[in-house]
């Protein structure tokens, strides 16, 4: 869902781009007239990290207009220390809050609908911490509010036909998605399509049986404006939960893309798969999310 | 109204109030342990310091120090407890004075508490503890933490949301502004929800609604730690004058809250120090001091006492003779440092302290599954909540020792339990469908659930799918696999008591 300010900006991005080319040479449906874009970036610094491979996208002023609201998602799913890698690294949450406010948000809020304990999560993450550490009024960590989930249809929708999401999610300005790359058993990878699983409502597990579908659904519906993927540190196995040391890999790598199947699909590769055996990627591919054919995207 | 009894009411305000700050605290706040002494209330009630001296086991004497300075204290000054700090008795106070009738010819029955004491210290010392149904403490906790503060959290919850939907002028913004002080400090994380919730508020709704019988009808005849601490103020120092009712006026006779006054004397067993009769007397002619006074017998009978103490010794036999009920169920699943089943049930108090600090909601109370003496003891309802992998509260919270305190390292290890998967409700065995949420949220580092892939027949389709399998070796039975099955209902995988640590010759 899109408010009205933006659904004029996307409009006349659209039009634009439709119009300066010809209908012929676009491919496929797929990209809706923007050619997919994706920085990756290595460091082991991560606040430098961060900073550069949003630089290389041209900077978080292309994302956020002075004044907007933006939602900070990370993935806090889980009651585990920073060095088991289940959640975002709370220095990539920090560093782009801090962008955000940068850039002149008015309000930054960071929240997840966690599966462990949300109260632990937030504390065990180290990103209520760092949030609470930038002493900044607009910058909130908040705790998901129950009044605020809508059931919502989603039209043409595969797997779904209607769901419950978290409004504070669709209505603020900007989303800005940051997963962190992640072994799963059912959707063999978490990522950021499957993150945003973190702003809906519902009984979740029901849509582990169409995971892809549902994923893909649930994606057209909102919006993410800009995929962080932190890639610092990788879970391999026992994921999505983790807690084994040993099955943690340091990749000192950021992926970015404002189309969130892009990302996805790069860090795939740090897995060692192909972005098209991941069947919620092919799904994000096929419902216009971006493209999944690395060669056909562009490195910045 | 006379000074001593204003110190009175505020001391029981006061220390209602305490109370419900400490039940509030009673709550997971950011750290992995509690900052405040939350079951202070049961580290100074004697009658949980009767259950865990007699239980099995070691007892840590020195936790109950508050317990031992309050009968110090009670051989002194007497019931003072009941009357300035009981949470129950202010509670009946509060809400008994409009039930109560003005005139009352009820004579009640002062004896049956201390025949009942005596059948549950009997009873308690011959292995069998049902202190816990009776305490007034542990009815008062537990009534707060399984009825009142859930339908509290309920009403509070739907009236701001109610407001913040309706959207009235002037009164919604007002609550919308008032919502995050009592979201932050006055109501629960989420919705509390227990199971026993109509029983509990029926069992502290009879003891309120018999006020109207007689004030403090609990507390006069019932009450066991009301008998404990009268018998040990029965050669308590604080004396009453005067000793009985004066011949011109009889008024104590009527207006004593506790009956502890009449034409005979002053029964120092029943006088709680409410200090009331300083205020009513006409004559302003009572007072207490440190005199010498007449000691009153108890006035109970020997036989009665005699079959009191049989009646103890025999429920003890009466409750071993039915069959364990591990023997025949296994969903008798107890919070993780739980000692083994009899010392468990000896030293548990009723107290429900660790279902109202679970993080994960998992902690009920019992009512059949550990046997017919289980009532209110805590079980792991694991359809209705997990035990949170990390957390320890409920060991810290327990003060009778009855769950260990654990460290974390201690608690990840610990077995409460083991999940076995129900394959005729399963979706990768009973439909072909994958799923898998069972494993995803499976929290040991190497997960206790693993994946198979199989070949399976769906019709005459060859269909190849992950099916779930449990590592018993690794499962400690948190029960979260079972909490977030999505099937509807019943979940197709169940926690069930099969291994558990504090019980190691259950595992096959």
């Amino acid at each position: 869902m899109l408010d009205r300010r933006k659904f004029i900006r996307r409009s006349l991005q659209s039009a634009c781009v439709a119009g300066a080319v010809p209908q012929l040479f676009l491919p496929e449906v797929v990209s809706a007239g923007q050619e997919s874009v994706l920085a990756v970036r290595k460091g082991e610094d991560i606040p430098a990290l961060v900073r550069k491979t949003v630089e290389a996208l041209g900077g978080m002023g292309r994302f956020i207009k002075p004044g907007e609201t933006v939602v900070v998602k990370p993935n806090i799913g889980w009651d585990r220390a920073v060095e088991f890698a289940a959640n975002t690294h709370p220095q990539v949450v920090q560093t782009v809050v801090q962008l955000c406010l940068d850039a002149g948000a008015s309000k930054v809020q960071i929240f997840d609908r966690t599966c462990n304990d949300p109260r632990r999560c937030y504390v065990s993450s180290g990103i209520q911490q760092v949030i609470e550490e930038l002493k900044s009024k607009k910058a909130e960590i908040v705790h998901m509010d129950r009044r605020a989930y809508k059931e919502l249809d989603i039209a043409n929708g595969k797997a779904l036909s209607r769901w419950s999401f978290y409004m504070p999610a669709l209505e603020a300005d900007c989303l800005i998605n940051l997963p962190i790359a992640k072994h799963h058993s059912i959707s063999t990878l978490t990522l950021g399509m499957k993150n945003l699983m973190g702003v809906i409502g519902g009984n979740r597990g029901m849509l582990h049986r169409k995971i892809a579908d549902s994923l893909a659904d649930i994606n057209s519906v909102i919006h993410s404006d800009l995929t962080l993927v932190d890639a610092t540190r990788i879970l391999v196995a026992n994921g999505p939960q983790g807690g084994r040391l040993e099955d943690v890999e340091v990749r000192n790598t950021l992926i970015a893309s404002p189309q969130i199947a892009t990302a996805d699909a790069y860090a795939a590769t740090l897995f060692g798969y192909q972005p098209y055996e991941i069947e919620t990627i092919k799904a994000g591919h096929q419902r216009g999310l971006g493209e999944i054919d690395l060669s056909r995207v562009k490195q910045v | 109204m006379r000074i001593s009894r204003h110190w009175r009411i505020i001391a029981q305000a006061l220390s209602l109030v305490g109370f419900l700050w400490l039940f509030l605290q009673t709550e997971y706040r950011g750290t992995d342990e509690l900052a405040y002494p939350v079951s202070l209330l049961f580290r100074l009630d004697p009658l949980a310091l009767i259950s865990a001296v007699s239980a099995p086991g070691k007892t840590d004497l020195l936790s109950f120090w508050p317990a031992i300075l309050l009968l110090i204290l009670t051989l002194v000054l007497g019931r003072f407890f009941c009357g300035w700090f009981c949470p129950l008795g202010t509670l009946l106070d509060l809400l008994g004075g409009p039930l109560r009738r003005v005139r009352n010819r009820f004579g009640g029955w002062p004896k049956a508490k201390y025949y009942l004491f005596v059948v549950l210290v009997i009873s308690a010392l011959c292995g069998l503890q049902l202190f816990g149904l009776l305490d007034p403490l542990s009815i008062f906790l537990r009534s707060l933490t399984l009825a009142i503060n859930p339908v509290w959290n309920l009403l509070a919850n739907g009236s701001f949301d109610w407001l913040y939907q309706a959207d009235l002028p002037l009164v919604s913004p007002v609550a919308d502004f008032l919502y995050p002080f009592f979201r932050d400090h006055l109501l629960a994380f989420r919705q509390p929800i227990f199971l026993l919730t109509i029983f509990t508020a029926v069992f502290l709704l009879i003891l309120i609604l018999l006020e109207r019988v007689q004030a403090r009808f609990w507390c006069r005849n019932l009450c066991p730690l009301g008998a404990f601490l009268g018998i040990c103020s029965r050669h308590s120092l604080l004396q009453r004058e005067p000793q009985q009712d004066c011949t011109d006026c009889r008024i104590c006779s009527t207006e004593c809250r506790m009956g502890a006054t009449s034409d005979l004397s002053n029964h120092k067993a029943e006088c709680i120090r409410c200090l009331d009769c300083l205020d009513f007397c006409p004559n302003e002619r009572v007072e207490f001091s440190f005199k010498h006074g007449t000691v009153r017998d108890f006035d109970l009978s020997r036989r009665s006492l005699l079959a009191a103490t049989a009646g103890g010794a025999l429920l003890a036999p009466l409750a071993a003779a039915a069959p364990l009920s591990a023997g025949y169920r296994n969903d008798l699943i107890r919070p993780p440092g739980a000692t083994a089943e009899d010392e468990f049930l000896s030293r548990c108090i009723r107290c429900g302290e660790c279902m109202k600090v679970c993080i994960g909601g998992a902690l009920h109370p019992d009512l059949l599954r550990g046997g017919a003496f289980s009532l209110w003891s805590p079980v792991l309802v694991a359809r209705l909540g997990y035990c949170e992998y990390d957390c320890t509260l409920c060991g810290q919270v327990c003060p009778t020792g009855a769950i260990k305190q654990l460290k974390v390292e201690e608690k990840r290890k610990t077995k409460i339990g083991l999940a076995v998967i129900d394959k005729n409700r399963c979706l990768p065995f009973a439909r072909g469908e994958e799923c898998l949420v069972c494993e995803e949220h499976c929290p040991t580092g190497k997960k206790a659930i693993v994946f198979d892939r199989r070949k399976v027949l769906a019709g005459s389709e060859p269909l190849e799918l992950l099916q779930p399998r449990i590592l018993p070796e690794l499962c400690i039975g948190c029960g979260i696999c079972e909490t977030r099955c999505p099937v509807s209902g019943t979940s197709a995988i169940l926690i069930v008591s099969e291994g558990e640590s504090r019980t190691p010759q259950k595992l096959l």
